[in-house]
């Protein structure tokens, strides 16, 4: 009985001392500046080590005027370079190393411009071995380098825009049908006839929302047309900024039509910003002046389906056109025509047929193009990396990715 | 005046569009307080442009008031309406002592504010909402019909989903919820990032426009 | 036969608004209690709260009008309830204008059953003007971006407010939105720049359409109209007005599919019979 007891102790006391031996302070610890930041930050890396296990802890420590306080304690098996959030081209070290940000919290603030030193200690039990302190200077950065994929995308999609448009200048572009579009002069011919009003909205957005814009360059063609025909047009607004524009939209739309003496100044006019407000509003011009075509374009909230269903009871012909998508079911069965997404924003090429619009418009496209071929690309590398066990599709991947 | 009115927008647009575009791509403290500064201007640009606003309204109202037009009863509901609040929230509260201020309760006591929003506001805009379902079911009855084939599959998979939704739907058909999930989080995800996809292209091609002066109809005016 | 099914085909409305109005109205008065089951989404906002620390900081930004107040209020006293439980420290305010009494409301409310005190365990920061403007200042510097709270103390000296200097201080954050100004911007303008943990809550109707957020990982969970305030109610045990809307919301969303239905079965009834008489 004593005899097995014995040889447990013993083995467990050299177990002991074969670990405690495995101690060893970590290696090529490397403190640098924060990259791609507002100099509030320090990166840690060091190389993994024999005893990289849960029952060993790294602590991080910071020094400051006030003394070396802990930053943090963690599991010796985590926070390695593989599993930060970093792309390839910007990674401080090997994806096998160790990796720790210092940032400003209760161990102390980090400044920019400051020296601080930091010490990474492996710890296990009451043991603890330090590797020599690293010293390191945090500071500004006028470019995140992680964000390079992004803005070589988005000067691609320009080039490609651009590129779109002079080849629009030169070469017809064919446009697919639109059935919203066409059925816009339709409209318009049947509240001619009817004698009565046509009711336009520009949606709840404000100025800067795209949507909102293409339906104020909409409503300079719509207005057009109705100028020639000197049918009455009522534009109510949620937004003085955008009621400002579409009043000089539609200013110019009646110039241009010939007929500058047929504009009102009412035509355009501002309600209210709130939502229900508003619609309460709208819904008492429907029924009192009955309009013969109702136009929804811009973007649309809750007050969508109650706009069109009272459109739709005064049995006016009505056409949508908006990027809300959780508005398109009650636009689609309540309305005639609804344009959904960027049919919306492709709305002004349709109806101007100018070189710039369409051109932009298949810029679009490609752009659209090139990103499915991307996807299905992706997907099939992703899966062969996976199969294989690969790192190199990865280095393709993180292109397309949002890493910051 | 053509300066002022065209070009000078114009080159406002085309810096201001280049310095914030930019702006996402520079982490220094300078671009981040740029940032902030432009966005308190923007604040305060925003409360100007609603004095437009609402002059526009008051003149309107005014304008039928005086002319005595069909509904002109309401046009002064309306001016009652603003004025009343304006003085119900820059009043003086004799039950809170203290002046209102915009404030809807002062240490517990409801103002007139509060009560003109509570009793008012609350109970209107939660009514306007409400006539939402019964909206949706008469559009619904009237429009959801299987004219095609694609109608007949978008109809079953609403009816899933709306009986997927429910307590009594998940306690009648149990396997409706995770189908329902399903359904939400696979196939209407698909098509939210699809549509999202062509949306987003189509704000960043209209905003390199916008920036690069292509597209001017927001300035009014017409083409040069 | 076809002459009757034109005819049902278009009945007045105002007969639907009566059905819908007796299926919402009848559950109410009458209760059935159905079983309620907790979403992946809606679990995850309440996991993720329940294993916060004491003491940490969760804010709750109230991004609604009172037209929302049906669906998002009991979102909203949900989870000041389990807050206030764990013993965070609760700092709320709102991005809309029109929701700021209701918000008050709806936290002094709740603080008052926790036994919470103003300043000390919540703070109500009240509303500001430019929606991307105060998401960016707060994350630069909270006290800028909110010198005073909604009662007119001033934030440096809450105690609530201690060691939060900016949103990067903030241990959860959760939006509770009915449309634009609320969970994509605070992930666009917030989360994406100052790197706190997001959730969401949100109307039934723009729900879906933030479920590619979801899948994404940009917010780590959604709950989604009066269901979801249903969930995270029957999740802390505390079953109230959501609970109750089930029944209702039931009721009437079996009254549209019989709807629907019969106006297909009338629809292809009517097509049938044109089609005989032409014969």
């Amino acid at each position: 009985m004593l005899r097995p007891l014995l040889m447990l102790t013993i083995v467990g006391l050299l177990s002991t001392q074969a670990f405690a031996q495995d101690l060893t302070p970590p290696a090529d610890v490397n403190v640098i500046d924060g990259p791609n930041d507002d100099g509030g930050r320090l990166i840690a890396t060091w190389a993994p080590s024999p005893y990289d296990r849960p029952d060993v802890r790294y602590r991080v420590l910071l020094r400051t005027a006030d003394g070396e306080k802990t930053v943090a304690e963690f599991p010796a098996n985590t926070k390695y370079v593989k599993g930060a959030k970093l792309s390839w081209w910007t990674r401080p070290a090997p994806p096998t190393f160790h990796y720790f940000e210092i940032k400003s919290g209760k161990a102390g603030n980090i400044e920019p411009g400051k020296p601080y030193t930091v010490t990474i200690a492996a710890v296990m039990g009451e043991q603890s071995v330090a590797a020599p302190p690293m010293t390191a200077t945090p500071s500004p950065d006028w470019f995140n380098w992680n964000e390079l994929n992004n803005l070589v995308l988005v000067l691609l999609f320009g080039g490609i825009v651009f590129v779109s448009i002079q080849t629009a200048r030169r070469k017809e572009i064919f446009l697919r049908r639109i059935a919203g579009l066409d059925a816009v002069d339709e409209a318009i011919g049947r509240a001619t006839e009817l004698g009565k009003p046509i009711l336009y909205l520009t949606g709840a957005g404000g100025m800067s929302d795209p949507s909102t814009l293409a339906a104020s360059v909409i409503l300079g063609r719509v207005a057009k047309r109705v100028a020639s025909y000197e049918t009455d047009l009522l534009v109510p607004h949620r937004d003085p900024i955008v009621m400002s524009v579409c009043q000089e939209i539609t200013k110019q739309s009646y110039l241009e039509a010939g007929k500058p003496d047929a504009f009102k100044e009412d035509s355009n006019f501002f309600i209210t910003d709130d939502q229900f407000s508003y619609t309460a509003a709208v819904d008492g011009i429907m029924l009192r002046r009955k309009p013969a075509a109702n136009f929804f374009m811009g973007s649309y909230y809750a007050e969508a389906l109650l706009l069109t269903e009272t459109g739709a009871s005064t049995g006016a012909i009505q056409i949508a056109g908006t990027d809300s998508d959780h508005q398109l079911p009650f636009f689609v069965t309540t309305c005639d025509y609804t344009l959904i997404g960027e049919e919306l924003y492709a709305a002004s090429a349709y109806l101007s047929r100018e070189p710039v619009q369409v051109g932009t418009l298949r810029g679009q496209d490609l752009g659209k193009a090139f990103i499915l071929v991307v996807l299905g690309a992706g997907t099939l590398l992703a899966t062969v990396g996976v199969i294989i066990g690969a790192e190199w599709p990865a280095y393709i991947l993180d292109f397309f990715k949002d890493l910051k | 005046m053509n300066f002022l009115r065209r070009q000078l927008p114009l080159f406002i647009t085309f810096i201001t569009g280049v310095v914030f575009a930019l702006q996402y791509y520079i982490p220094h403290p300078i671009s981040e307080t740029l940032l902030t500064e432009v966005s308190k201007w923007l604040q305060i640009v925003g409360g100007f442009a609603l004095v437009l606003g609402i002059s526009s309204l008051f003149h309107i109202h005014f304008v039928k008031i005086r002319r005595h037009e069909p509904g002109w009863g309401y046009s002064f509901v309306l001016y009652a309406g603003i004025v009343g609040t304006l003085i119900a929230a820059f009043g003086y509260s004799a039950a809170a002592g203290a002046w209102v201020n915009g404030k809807e309760t002062i240490n517990g006591v409801t103002t007139a504010f509060g009560w003109v929003y509570s009793y008012t506001m609350v109970p209107l805009q939660a009514t306007m909402f409400a006539l939402l379902a019964f909206f949706i079911a008469s559009a619904a009855y009237r429009s959801f019909r299987a004219r095609s084939p694609e109608a007949a599959l978008l109809l079953v998979a609403a009816v899933i989903v709306m009986i997927g939704r429910v307590p009594l739907g998940e306690y009648l058909i149990p396997a409706l919820g995770g189908l329902t999930e399903w359904i939400m989080g696979v196939l209407n995800s698909s098509v939210r990032r699809a549509i999202l996809i062509g949306v987003s292209l189509g704000t960043v091609a209209l905003s390199l426009k916008i920036i690069f002066g292509i597209e001017r109809s927001y300035l009014g005016g017409g083409r040069e | 036969m076809a002459n009757l099914a034109e005819r049902l085909l278009n009945i007045d409305r105002r007969i639907i608004f009566a059905v819908i109005g007796l299926c919402a109205l009848m559950p109410l008065l009458y209760p059935v209690g159905l079983p309620i089951r907790v979403s992946d989404e809606v679990r995850q906002v309440y996991d993720y709260i329940d294993a916060l620390p004491e003491g940490s900081v969760f804010l709750l930004s109230m991004d609604f009008d009172p037209a929302s107040k049906p669906e998002l209020y009991p979102q909203a006293l949900a989870l000041l309830r389990h807050a206030f439980k764990k013993n965070l420290r609760v700092v709320t305010m709102t991005l809309w204008v029109s929701g700021t009494g209701m918000a008050e409301e709806a936290v002094s409310r709740m603080a008052k059953e926790a036994g919470k005190e103003n300043g000390r365990d919540y703070a109500f920061l009240g509303w500001s003007p430019g929606v991307s403007a105060v998401i960016l200042n707060m994350g630069q510097d909270l006290y800028k971006a909110f010198p005073s709270d909604y009662y007119g103390k001033p934030t440096k000296d809450l105690a609530v407010l201690d060691g939060v200097r900016t949103l990067r201080d903030v241990n959860y954050v959760v939006s509770l939105t009915a449309g634009t100004a609320g969970i994509e911007s605070w992930y666009v303008y917030g989360k994406d720049k100052y790197r706190f943990e997001l959730g969401g809550g949100c109307t039934g109707v723009i729900a879906p359409g933030l479920y590619p957020l979801l899948r994404s990982g940009q917010i780590n969970g959604l709950i989604g109209g009066l269901r979801g305030a249903a969930e995270y109610e029957t999740l802390i045990g505390k079953k109230e007005r959501a609970v109750a809307g089930m029944d209702a919301q039931s009721a009437t969303h079996f009254a549209i599919v019989v709807l629907v239905v019969l106006c297909n079965v009338l629809y292809f009834g009517s097509r049938l019979g044109r089609r005989e008489d032409h014969r």
